[in-house]
């Protein structure tokens, strides 16, 4: 790993000039034509419908009538508005809680099912098995059964807790849920773990370094790219989560679990607050994005090799 | 890797195995109830194993709604998620490997571009996208389905794949082009077989989200004999009157068959993957 | 017979009394209708002059929400329409409740609304304030859509400011689902018009001789609180503002603040348990012990049936009306669905044509079978109800013989704003079932909170 850094400033230092014909062997302007695909895609599907938001965000509109111009009532309101306060204090929670639990479990699985043994194809799908089922009927039935008064859960404990029924132990409910479905991260932890050479691991065992230490030499630093990257990404989806608790709690009891998603939807859909609920989800993407930017801020302090 | 003591190794598979149950219980639920006569479901979730055994959800759920059978809302999934799944991941591997391979001006615009469009909640999208493909006249068609994801549209691959090229050591671009590759060989040659398991997972992931994709079938597929099975599978629901439970777990259990089938052929190289460390050597 | 001929009379007199007690709707009606209809001539003659001589292809959408069963009979009603009237196209497209309405949102806003759209009570404002239906009025007026058999005040609700943009697919009306085995455990008896103050000694003498509990529809609570209050003459959710008084509202909260103190009312932490509004999971049906069930249930007629089929293995369930101070005064027969069609469609004759076939065909509703609620047009209602099973049956009697002869007309259909205010008054019920507050901060509370949702809406 560590003769990889000069390498890569090597390459990206510009005294690398190229004159030849074709401009996808120009170095200047590969670059472009491979990401061409994107910026295509994005101007041509993402950029209209969102500057379309952003106007709603700035109108009283209920859908079924043309929007109305009345500038930046919808974000004033917000903050008269009790439940959207509630809201976004539920929603940090979560995601702040849910996301570090996902991806500790994941990588502790993705760690237990490296090894290929005849078993190992079937773990690795019972282990990612809930991530496909993910906000299906069958998964809102029975995870309230599980956590009901009378469910299974309270009947292994010997108790008798209404874990949905109490402000103070229903988000848990939904965080739970959130980590059982530790799928996804789990897969990309695996393909990145596979990454890591073995050549690696075989000098540190003649060193006599033990796994543990193994661990933190060498796999947790080769995979905190990987690490970062799920971060981001389910950091994003924690903030963005919606269905477990549109499919559960719907931000019951009392809104202590009313997810900042679940509040924009019903004033989009169901109260046809639609101006405003654009304007909510644009508050949102200035939430996310000071999070990611923290979190960007922080890479060179702990990511190897930057990439972007 | 040599093996560790075999008494670790027998407990480390008891728990890996008793954890897997913990984790597919809800599975299997869903399983069992779809075996139970429906209007059993609630009043015996408490029990996994079905008193009386039927097929009936089955029979009656594969019959589907309105003279379309629940085989065309597969057939029809199955034509979605394959052709979106692969313009995906094609569009997102060349995507990412020019983020992560090349500077360039604007990049870091082109960057922040695709993190902002995974930061707006998809809801709040719908009706500006559907008013904006109604201008493009893709209204009632799977144009709007498949088209866009055939343009990188979702930066969580691009991300994922360019995060996955920039793990692959450099030096092996730089020999390739010292041997007078261009650089669209390199990423043919070189990167794309390096990134064998990021794209296998790539492809595990938007099939299934393509799969469940739920909201674009909603607002853009109208006839009843065109929707997908993630449109199809609600509609076992009604509020309003009565659910059929049993025909909708039934059904849900024979729609998981694609994805589990697709894991499960493809997983092994999720971690048999040409592995670095040979050609770093 | 003799009875349905009552019922009948008795219909036609309530219309009278409706059309008579609000004598100036009669001609503003008009008035409207001859304003409208030039206006319909002249969009017919811009946009598709020959839509009245049916002589090229028609094709049309026609979308609903619904179950198996309904996607089915539809369906196959589309099928003989079109079989009968060849070069007519009817595309059904049908979705799940809560996707429909999101999807009927969305196509509006895109100006591809759907020809014909089935309707619903909570709606109809909404869609016909933003002029997204088609008022009716002129093709009722020049018999193409046939009203001579219909029960008038069912006509009455699907009309918003004076207009007819909605026909009633099917009457239903509230009712009180109920554990008979275990009210006769308790030796107690429940008879029909019950009024609140028996209901809850019913329902404390329950609880005390079997532990079962009573459901008061937590979570749903804007329907019963609706009923109560048409006891005191009041509209609960007005135009812009809450109609009740503090003292009404204070009154029926209550009820629910000591029914929870009580012990005789289900609490919150039940329902926290199961999906509210899911008939599959209420309590009466999927309870486990007997203080996490019910002995009864808060629902509507036409959902008796699925009711029925989820009792389990001697669970004898029966249905009387939802208790009131004044029963007659807080019962009322509800559209369970309307029929509307869009004011975009293009072929507005062809789309009341076969609105026609869906609520006067005999042959058409031989094929849907009252599956929406009782047919409006007495002589299909007639007709469907010697072909029904004993279940079905019941429930026609239930409406004709129960609550037809003992009710009110229905409230005019929700404002805009509903939605919002009915789900404050939801968390205000919650908030005093766990006790936070009690049922007069409750009424403050409501008055404050749902009022701004209603005023916020009105004038939009």
């Amino acid at each position: 790993m560590g003769n990889q850094q000069p390498v890569k400033t090597a390459a990206s230092a510009p005294a690398r000039k190229r004159k030849i014909g074709n401009p996808i062997n120009n170095e200047k302007t590969a670059g472009y034509i491979f990401t061409l695909p994107f910026t295509f895609g994005f101007l041509m599907f993402m950029v209209v419908p969102m500057a379309i938001s952003l106007y709603y965000a700035f109108c009283q509109y209920n859908i079924l009538q043309p929007p109305v111009f009345i500038g930046w009532d919808n974000f004033a309101k917000m903050g008269s508005d009790a439940i959207y306060q509630k809201s976004i204090g539920v929603t940090f929670y979560f995601a702040l809680v849910s996301t570090p639990l996902r991806l500790i479990f994941a990588l502790f699985v993705a760690m237990l099912l490296l090894e290929n043994n005849k078993l190992s194809g079937f773990y690795r799908a019972t282990y990612y098995l809930p991530s496909i089922i993910g906000g299906s009927v069958a998964v809102s039935v029975l995870w309230k059964r599980m956590w009901a008064t009378d469910g299974t859960i309270n009947r292994i404990l010997g108790i008798n807790f209404p874990w949905l029924g109490d402000t103070r132990t229903a988000i848990w409910v939904l965080i739970i849920l959130a980590v059982w479905q530790f799928g996804s991260s789990m897969l990309i932890f695996l393909s990145a773990l596979k990454q890591i050479p073995q050549s690696l691991y075989e000098a540190a065992m003649v060193d006599g370094a033990n796994g543990w230490k193994r661990f933190w030499k060498i796999t947790f630093p080769l995979l905190t790219p990987t690490i970062f990257f799920n971060l981001v990404m389910q950091l994003i989806n924690g903030f963005l989560a919606f269905t477990q608790c549109y499919i559960i709690t719907q931000g019951k009891p009392m809104y202590s679990t009313e997810f900042y998603t679940v509040y924009m939807y019903d004033q989009s859909f169901t109260y046809y607050n639609t101006g405003y609920g654009a304007a909510m989800a644009w508050v949102m993407v200035l939430i996310i994005s000071a999070v990611t930017a923290v979190l960007f801020a922080t890479k060179k302090f702990w990511v190897y090799d930057g990439g972007l | 890797m040599k093996k560790k003591s075999k008494t670790g190794f027998v407990i480390k598979n008891i728990f890996i195995f008793a954890f897997a149950i913990v984790m597919i219980y809800p599975l299997l639920w869903m399983l069992f109830s779809s075996f139970k006569p429906t209007n059993t479901i609630f009043a015996t979730a408490g029990q996994l194993i079905p008193t009386t055994w039927t097929t009936d959800n089955y029979v009656n759920g594969w019959k589907g709604f309105g003279g379309v059978g629940f085989g065309s809302f597969i057939r029809n999934s199955l034509v979605i998620a394959l052709t979106a799944t692969l313009g995906t991941i094609v569009s997102s591997a060349l995507v990412g490997y020019g983020f992560a391979r090349f500077e360039f001006k604007g990049k870091k615009v082109l960057f922040t571009a695709m993190l902002l469009s995974m930061m707006l909640p998809a809801q709040v999208l719908m009706i500006p996208q559907y008013l904006w493909y109604k201008q493009l006249g893709w209204v009632n068609s799977y144009i709007p389905l498949i088209v866009p994801y055939c343009f990188a549209i979702q930066g969580f691959f691009v991300y994922l794949f360019s995060n996955f090229i920039g793990g692959i050591p450099k030096d092996l671009d730089e020999a390739a082009k010292i041997d007078g590759c261009s650089y669209w060989q390199i990423f043919v040659r070189i990167i794309l077989p390096l990134m064998v398991p990021a794209l296998v997972t790539g492809t595990i992931f938007s099939f299934m989200w393509r799969w469940d994709d739920f909201l674009s079938a909603l607002m853009y597929v109208n006839k009843s004999a065109m929707y997908p099975v993630s449109l199809a599978l609600k509609l076992f629901s009604d509020p309003g009157t009565s659910s059929d439970y049993g025909a909708m777990f039934a059904m849900a259990c024979v729609s998981l068959i694609p994805s589990v089938v697709l894991f499960l052929t493809f997983q092994r190289y999720l971690v048999e993957g040409i592995s670095t460390s040979g050609l770093k050597g | 017979m003799t009875r349905r001929v009552t019922a009948a009379a008795m219909a036609a007199l309530m219309g009278a009394s409706v059309l008579a007690g609000c004598g100036g709707t009669g001609t503003a009606q008009t008035s409207a209708a001859s304003k409208t209809s030039a206006a319909a001539a002249s969009s017919t003659a811009t946009t598709a002059a020959p839509a009245g001589s049916t002589s090229g292809d028609v094709s049309m959408v026609f979308a609903w929400w619904g179950n198996q069963t309904r996607n089915e009979r539809t369906t196959n009603a589309i099928e003989q329409y079109q079989k009968d009237n060849p070069g007519v196209k009817i595309d059904g497209q049908f979705s799940e409740w809560n996707d429909y309405w999101q999807k009927m949102a969305t196509a509006a806003a895109g100006g591809q609304a759907p020809d014909i759209m089935q309707q619903d009570y909570q709606y109809i404002n909404q869609y016909a304030k933003s002029g997204q239906l088609l008022d009716l009025t002129p093709y009722i007026e020049n018999g193409t859509l046939d009203s001579s058999k219909w029960d008038k005040n069912m006509l009455e609700s699907g009309t918003v400011d004076g207009k007819i943009i909605a026909i009633c697919a099917g009457m239903n009306a509230p009712a009180l689902v109920y554990n008979k085995t275990i009210t006769d455990e308790a030796g107690v008896t429940i008879k029909d018009n019950m009024t609140l103050d028996e209901f809850v000694a019913a329902a404390k003498t329950i609880y005390e001789k079997t532990g079962y509990k009573t459901d008061l529809s937590y979570g749903t609570v804007q329907e019963p609180m609706n009923y109560l209050l048409r006891s005191d003459g009041v509209v609960l959710f007005g135009d812009g503002k809450l109609n009740a008084t503090k003292e009404q509202l204070t009154k029926y909260f209550k009820v629910y603040e000591d029914g929870i103190k009580e012990g005789w009312e289900l609490g919150p932490d039940v329902y926290a348990d199961i999906t509210i509004g899911s008939i599959e999971q209420a309590p009466i049906v999927a309870g486990t012990s007997p203080d996490k069930s019910a002995w009864n249930t808060l629902l509507w007629s036409n959902q008796y049936t699925a009711m029925n089929k989820l009792a389990k293995e001697g669970m004898d369930l029966e249905m009387t009306t939802w208790p009131s101070p004044d029963p007659k005064k807080s019962d009322f027969i509800k559209p369970g669905q309307f029929f509307s069609v869009t004011s975009g469609t293009k072929n507005p004759q062809e789309a009341v044509k076969f609105l026609n076939y869906l609520i006067n065909s005999t042959e058409c509703n031989d094929i849907l079978m009252g599956e929406r609620g009782v047919p409006i047009n007495s002589d299909v209602a007639d007709k469907i109800k010697s072909q029904l099973d004993e279940t079905d049956q019941k429930i026609y009697n239930y409406i004709y013989n129960v609550v037809q002869p003992n009710c009110s007309v229905i409230n005019p259909p929700y404002p805009d704003g509903y939605a919002e205010a009915g789900k404050v008054l939801n968390n205000v019920v919650e908030e005093l079932c766990y006790g936070q507050i009690d049922a007069s901060q409750a009424a403050d509370e409501f008055l404050a909170q749902g009022g701004a949702a209603l005023a916020a809406k009105s004038g939009s």
